[in-house]
């Protein structure tokens, strides 16, 4: 009896102690205060400027508290994961906007409210190719806050531009036979080894934007009535001429790719003078290679076809979780970071990101990020032109998994164009 | 019949429930006190995810997904048997990615495995030997050295050993160039086209790494057993006349057999579950996933494409693999004799 009692015991303790642990943290909506919980991935640039704002909001807000918890990319997105079912998330998540979707229809995002933002005024006054991916059967889950780009313009190293020869590169190419002409004689092969490429462009971020960013300058779409289709005129046109750029010599795809000498790695380390790269990566890197980072600048690759037009992916921005218990707050204080201009470029500035508000792509606010970030420039005269990537059943699957290493495999010469195209576009339809 | 009549119990189990006076209740009021809520805690948080993890399986279940009432199972997140395995038998060209992948993620693993344990093997057993045959003092030394990538950091190990294998500013490649005179820029992490004896030199390379942090292991097993041969069975061999080769190959071999078995049973296991090394060294899987193992691809599909159902039935292969595996070589390397 006692030892049945003592096991008893036990298992209770044990059991009370499992669903502490285990319990959901709901934001307590205490009397006099509200606490929201904000999880982001781990970016400092990114979390700081968020942090600052925070701080400010509070300031003004002394009912509020903001409280932060960041995870490491890979984590973050297990986290969310194991942490939507189980009802125990953020109040506010930080989403990258390709995700929102498969997020929402899952029911694990809230609406954002028309006080804070119709879907009207959404598109108004946020970049069509950032919004869209936010918008989920015609129902807004969050705001961007940056415009994620990796295509329009390319990483240049002016130092070995000008070693090589080549003066005024910052005035751009108008065709890309001279923009090739220019990364050919960037590029060093020394016995038959390439040890600098002219322009790297052969990334798992960079070859779908590419690809995609082609099809739509040579007046295609990939995304079609009748489903994903690349084995079209203009999807071949796309890939030969990728092709082409490697049979020329501005980058040897077996040397450079995601395993080895990743474009942002070989750029900085300078075993590439030209990367394919958005300016994220500027900040990320100048801390650690500030020789680089002075002589870099980002310059506009020329327009392919008739259409100016160019893929991008919806970037970074803030949802709101269904199962928080103070969406209002949340809300309220998303709208401040957000939507609020010159909120909106402060942090831009401090994430040392491209503003997703269309106000800020041009007047005092640009100016300012100009002037902290002048490889910004380029940018911001093509934001216009970007096309969102489109909704897929698995965005990361369709870039990563299927046309970045189908693509890498055709530019390393193991498969024709045409047998590319072909399993490009079955296997992109057979995850939908 | 009252408890002072009883035979006394002999089975062990038998001497440990018997009630005794006070002192020995007090031990397994102890023991139960310190145990008990441990084995209650580990319980909940072995079997439950264990039961969870085998339910996925016959789910087509996301995370993302609104399911059923019941843990989200359900609704948007149907019951669908066997279908993953059924679909898993699916050998076509034309199958869907996920499925080839799979088959290729099964191809790689047990490559891998199957070169990981005779290379580990034939490097750890004579290394034993030699440094058993030492002095005392250099013994501890040699031990040390070998033991310590063990304790490194996979995640370590592997951005070291990508240094080694740069293709432009690598060790390896560097070294080979003095020798030829040229430079030599071999890609051997990200070239989908090199290939040794039919094994991707991708997969080679990885492995290289996986057993240069891991003998040390397997190493300090064999010296241990080493240390317990009796001397006089060695003296015996002397003085009968053998020579060192010979000592090793019918003294030493046979007698370590137990610890050989135990050696490789854990060697294979833990090279089929290699993960962080190549998570590290070709983060998605190498190039066109020649460096795909099935822990990998089970993460993949789980964490970054959500089909968590059709990880899990992956995961039940993947233990059933080990297991059948472990049992072979049980059978094969049990002996009937101890010493």
């Amino acid at each position: 009896m006692q030892k049945k009692s003592f096991l008893l015991l036990s298992g209770l303790l044990v059991l009370s102690l499992v669903l502490s642990a285990c319990g959901g943290t709901d934001a307590p909506a205490e009397a006099e205060g509200v606490t929201l919980r904000v999880w982001t991935h781990q970016n400092d640039a990114f979390n700081s400027g968020l942090e600052a704002l925070a701080d400010a909001y509070m300031a003004d807000n002394p009912d509020v508290s903001i409280s932060f918890e960041t995870f490491d990319y890979d984590t973050y997105i297990q986290t969310l994961q194991t942490a939507l079912p189980a009802g125990t998330e953020a109040d506010i998540l930080q989403m990258f906007g390709s995700w929102v979707c498969s997020y929402a229809e899952g029911g694990n995002l809230a609406a954002v409210p028309d006080s804070v933002l119709s879907l009207a005024d959404a598109r108004e006054q946020v970049f069509e190719a950032q919004i869209a991916g936010y918008i989920c059967d015609e129902t807004l889950y969050g705001v961007p806050q940056e415009f994620n780009i990796e295509y329009g313009a390319t990483l240049v190293n002016t130092a070995i531009a000008e070693e090589v020869g080549i003066s005024d590169i910052t005035a751009g190419w108008e065709i890309w036979d001279d923009f090739t002409a220019d990364a050919v004689q960037m590029a060093v092969v020394q016995d038959d080894v390439m040890t600098r490429a002219g322009y790297n462009f052969t990334a798992s971020d960079a070859i779908p934007a590419t690809f995609y960013s082609l099809i739509l300058q040579f007046g295609g779409q990939y995304l079609t009535d009748s489903g994903f289709q690349v084995n079209t005129p203009e999807g071949k046109q796309a890939l030969e001429m990728m092709v082409g750029l490697v049979e020329a010599g501005v980058v040897d795809p077996v040397l450079y790719n995601d395993e080895e000498n990743w474009v942002g790695d070989s750029y900085f380390e300078e075993t590439s003078a030209m990367g394919l790269v958005g300016p994220w990566v500027v900040p990320e890197y100048a801390g650690d290679f500030p020789d680089v980072a002075d002589v870099t600048e980002y310059v506009q690759l020329p327009w392919a076809g008739s259409t100016q037009a160019f893929v991008a992916s919806s970037g970074w921005g803030l949802a709101v979780s269904t199962n928080s218990a103070v969406q209002e707050a949340a809300w309220d204080f998303v709208k401040y970071v957000t939507l609020n201009a010159d909120n909106a470029a402060q942090w831009n500035l401090a994430s040392g990101t491209l503003p997703a508000l269309k106000f800020n792509a041009a007047g005092a606010n640009a100016e300012s990020l100009v002037s902290e970030f002048p490889h910004f420039g380029p940018f911001l005269e093509i934001l216009e032109y970007a096309q969102y990537e489109g909704h897929f059943p698995d965005r990361d699957l369709v870039w990563y998994d299927i046309t970045y290493p189908r693509i890498i495999n055709c530019l390393q010469g193991n498969a024709t164009v045409d047998e590319t195209l072909e399993t490009l576009e079955r296997e992109v339809n057979e995850s939908y | 019949m009252t408890a002072a009549s009883k035979a006394p119990p002999t089975s062990f189990f038998g001497k440990l429930i018997t009630l005794r006076p006070s002192r020995d209740g007090a031990k397994k009021r102890f023991i139960g006190t310190t145990v008990s809520p441990l084995v209650l805690y580990m319980a909940f948080f072995t079997l439950f995810p264990l039961v969870w993890g085998f339910s996925l399986a016959f789910f087509e279940y996301s995370a993302r997904r609104a399911g059923g009432p019941v843990l989200g199972l359900g609704g948007d997140n149907p019951f669908v048997g066997l279908a993953h395995f059924r679909s898993m038998l699916n050998f076509s060209p034309e199958a869907p990615l996920e499925i080839r992948q799979f088959h290729l993620s099964i191809k790689t693993t047990l490559l891998f495995s199957f070169l990981v344990l005779p290379l580990n093997l034939l490097l750890t057993l004579p290394l034993a030997v030699l440094i058993e045959s030492v002095h005392q003092k250099a013994k501890g030394l040699f031990r040390t050295i070998f033991f310590l990538p063990v304790l490194a950091p996979s995640v370590g190990v592997g951005i070291m050993w990508d240094y080694i294998y740069h293709p432009q500013r690598g060790l390896l490649n560097g070294i080979l160039s003095l020798f030829k005179g040229k430079l030599v820029g071999t890609n051997y992490t990200g070239d989908p086209t090199l290939f040794v004896l039919g094994i991707p030199v991708p997969l080679l390379a990885i492995i290289i790494a996986y057993v240069w942090q891991d003998l040390g292991y397997n190493l300090v097993i064999f010296i241990a057993a080493l240390q317990g041969i009796p001397e006089s069975i060695r003296d015996a061999a002397r003085i009968d006349g053998v020579n060192g080769w010979q000592m090793f190959r019918f003294i030493t071999v046979p007698l370590l057999k137990p610890t050989v078995l135990l050696a490789a049973v854990l060697t294979m296991i833990s090279s089929f579950t290699v993960f962080d090394i190549i998570q590290v060294m070709n983060n998605d899987g190498g190039p066109q996933d020649l460096t795909r193992v099935m822990v990998l691809d089970i993460y993949f599909n789980a964490f970054r494409y959500q089909r968590m159902g059709w990880s899990a039935a992956v995961s039940i292969v993947l233990f059933l693999i080990i297991f059948s595996i472990s049992l072979v070589q049980t059978r094969l390397l049990r002996t009937e004799w101890e010493y």
